[in-house]
């Protein structure tokens, strides 16, 4: 039996201020080169959820493995593992898309070189490399996002980590990133995806969990094969309500 | 570890060059504060050297006395002297009142009669016996008094110098008119002509040294670019504390410092790249600001800063690192425990400016009140401007550093304990 790129057994995440489980007693298995999308209303618990498996967060209870390796116990070992791409811009403004990488580069131990080859193709399959010497913080919005995306990719990681990465951008900008992690999913690496555009969800994963009050609710192993009358956002508000989810 | 340890020390220096106006911060201000500061202190250090009193000279005498004094007083090179024996007695005092003349000393006229009848009377008591000449007792004799007029902004020091040169001048031209009047008797009484040696210096020597190294020419243990360059040197180091703890909330607020905690490398790394970054940048604000004293402040006249020797270039050294670690230690601990960008620029200039004006930054400690000068000694940019001190002022040694180093390493000691504590408590919730 292979073992799978993730697994969480019971997981907890308990807010301190407010007594109350932001993830309640989860669990969840992602197989190698599964593309996974993890959806729910605001405040379901999905980015907590990420950020407990990503090794952010430590988990109240409950535990959970990347490629066998406690997240607790060998986080150092798992962030060699992962890549991540947070919801909010993670690159320096000030400095250049090469700059970026040659230092998101090596905290994950990549040489000079390396940097470069795999930097230089991944700029060109975004349609970045003409702007590379740019400073970030004169790119437009979009831009910035597909080369957050870059930088997770960087090291190539077997397992990548997506928090809404496509929030906040043009259609052309969200085309691109979605084509660019069709082909990083062709390639056979496991990502595991947060949005709130269902559509985009449908089209890209090859499975659907939906979660919400920390709990996964429903999943749907082939979302591509839904019937027309059986549309994801369907489901999605008949297992989660009507009700208004407005943080406070 | 150690690749990653390098990118986070070139990351930040890159996140600095690219700030121009961080760089202003670091590197241009403390420049113009020690400019400015060694330009508005220098007149009040020299007060405490070689400042010159303009002293307005008024001889209604026109005799020994008035000749003599004003000769002394020129001599003793504290003085500027200007004749104001022409003025009125209005005149007189108004440029003083006015602060034209800091003193005016008054030398009232047939003052040399007086000093000639006293002398002679006092030689008449004790040669009148023998000689059969003495003055019979109860003679009446004149008195002179010489006056000494002070603009009121004169500081009680400089009083008190005025006060003692016109009385050692005065006594000793009294001395040697008593020791002439005794020769001429003891010639008279002897018949022999007798030759009086001439006594220039006091029988008793008197010798002034500083309380540490020989400082060359005719310094004296402070002027004002001595203190100001090590005191803004270090005010300049712990003034990093601003733009570390900035930089440092402003990752935490972004999406950055989410990317780095799922990355390789821990709290400990970041924090340890950060400081060396900025280690190294308070070493180049120091030898900017040496640089800046040691050539440029004598091109605008001001005195020029004293290094005596390599080995005291080494010991500077060895006292900028434990400074910048200290100041570098505060920075991160401010930048962990803040919860903005705000918070941590006001808490981080507000407790360096507190400590260095209680530390003896903006004034030396010596000249502060005693309670002050016991606080002062809980600053850490004391300590630090107490290390600068011993390889530019007192040319001390390795060991004379150590009572500044040593709360300085343990200040920073503490200091990355605390902030690696915030930090994890302010990344990983």
């Amino acid at each position: 039996m292979t073992v799978p790129d993730i697994r969480a057994e019971g997981l907890v995440q308990r807010y301190r201020h407010s007594g109350t489980n932001a993830v309640d007693g989860l669990d969840l298995e992602v197989r190698s080169g599964e593309f996974l999308g993890l959806l729910g209303p605001n405040g379901a618990g999905k980015t907590t959820l990420i950020s407990m498996l990503t090794g952010v967060l430590r988990p109240t209870a409950g535990q959970a493995f990347i490629q066998g390796l406690d997240i607790v116990a060998e986080t150092q070992r798992v962030h060699g593992l992962i890549g991540f791409v947070p919801q909010e811009i993670a690159l320096y403004g000030e400095f250049t898309a090469r700059e970026n990488l040659a230092f998101f580069g090596r905290l994950q131990g990549l040489d000079r070189a390396t940097v470069r080859e795999h930097g230089n193709h991944l700029l060109e399959r975004a349609g970045l490399l003409d702007r590379a010497d740019e400073p970030v913080r004169r790119w437009s919005g979009g831009m910035q996002r597909r080369l957050n995306l870059v930088t997770a990719l960087l090291h190539r990681p077997p397992i990548v980590f997506l928090d809404e990465p496509t929030a906040g951008i043009d259609v052309q900008s969200r085309a691109a990133i979605r084509e660019l992690l069709m082909e990083v999913h062709a390639e056979g690496v496991t990502l595991v995806y947060t949005s709130h555009h269902l559509e985009e969800a449908e089209r890209l994963c090859s499975r659907v969990v939906i979660v919400d009050h920390g709990k996964v609710v429903a999943e749907v192993t082939d979302p591509q094969a839904l019937a027309a009358h059986e549309r994801l956002e369907d489901l999605f508000l008949q297992v989660t309500g009507r009700e208004l989810r407005d943080r406070s | 570890m150690i690749t990653r340890i390098r990118a986070h020390i070139s990351k930040e220096l890159l996140l600095l060059f690219r700030d121009r106006a961080g760089l202003a911060l670091l590197f241009a201000m403390p420049a113009c504060l020690v400019v400015i500061m060694a330009l508005v202190q220098d007149a009040p250090f020299r007060d405490f050297s070689d400042r010159q009193l303009q002293v307005v000279y008024k001889d209604l005498d026109r005799g020994d006395v008035g000749r003599q004094l004003r000769e002394g007083l020129e001599r003793s090179g504290s003085f500027t002297i200007t004749d104001g024996t022409g003025m009125t007695p209005g005149m007189f005092l108004d440029a003083i009142r006015k602060g034209q003349y800091q003193v005016g000393i008054m030398v009232p006229e047939g003052a040399s009669k007086v000093l000639e009848a006293r002398a002679s009377s006092t030689i008449s008591s004790v040669f009148g016996p023998l000689t059969g000449t003495g003055t019979g007792p109860g003679a009446e004799l004149d008195s002179a008094t010489v006056r000494v007029i002070m603009d009121p902004e004169v500081k009680h020091a400089f009083r008190q110098l005025v006060h003692a040169s016109v009385r050692g001048i005065l006594s000793g031209l009294s001395s040697d008119r008593l020791l002439d009047g005794m020769r001429a008797e003891l010639e008279q009484v002897t018949g022999d002509s007798l030759v009086m040696p001439v006594v220039t210096e006091p029988f008793v020597d008197l010798h002034e040294e500083m309380a540490g190294g020989e400082l060359m020419g005719e310094r004296v243990a402070h002027d004002s670019t001595q203190h100001n360059v090590p005191a803004w040197t270090v005010f300049a180091m712990f003034f990093t504390v601003v733009l570390l703890g900035g930089n440092m909330v402003k990752e935490r607020e972004s999406g950055r410092m989410l990317r780095l905690l799922t990355m390789p490398g821990g709290t400990g790394e970041r924090i340890l790249g950060r400081m060396t970054a900025y280690l190294m940048v308070c070493v180049a604000q120091g030898i900017l600001l040496v640089l800046i004293g040691m050539w440029f402040l004598p091109l605008i006249g001001l005195p020029q800063l004293r290094v005596a020797g390599p080995s005291m270039i080494v010991l500077l050294f060895i006292a900028a690192v434990p400074t910048a670690l200290a100041a570098t230690s505060l920075g991160v601990l401010v930048g962990s425990m803040s919860r903005s960008q705000q918070q941590s620029a006001v808490l981080g200039s507000t407790f360096v400016v507190i400590m260095s004006a209680i530390g003896g930054i903006w004034v030396p400690l010596y000249i502060m009140p005693p309670a002050m000068r016991a606080l002062g000694q809980l600053s850490p940019l004391h300590w630090g401007l107490e290390a600068f001190n011993v390889p530019l002022l007192r040319e001390g040694d390795l060991w004379e550093l150590l009572p500044s180093v040593a709360p300085l390493l343990l200040f920073s000691v503490v200091c990355i304990i605390a902030a690696i504590v915030a930090e994890r408590r302010a990344t990983y919730r």
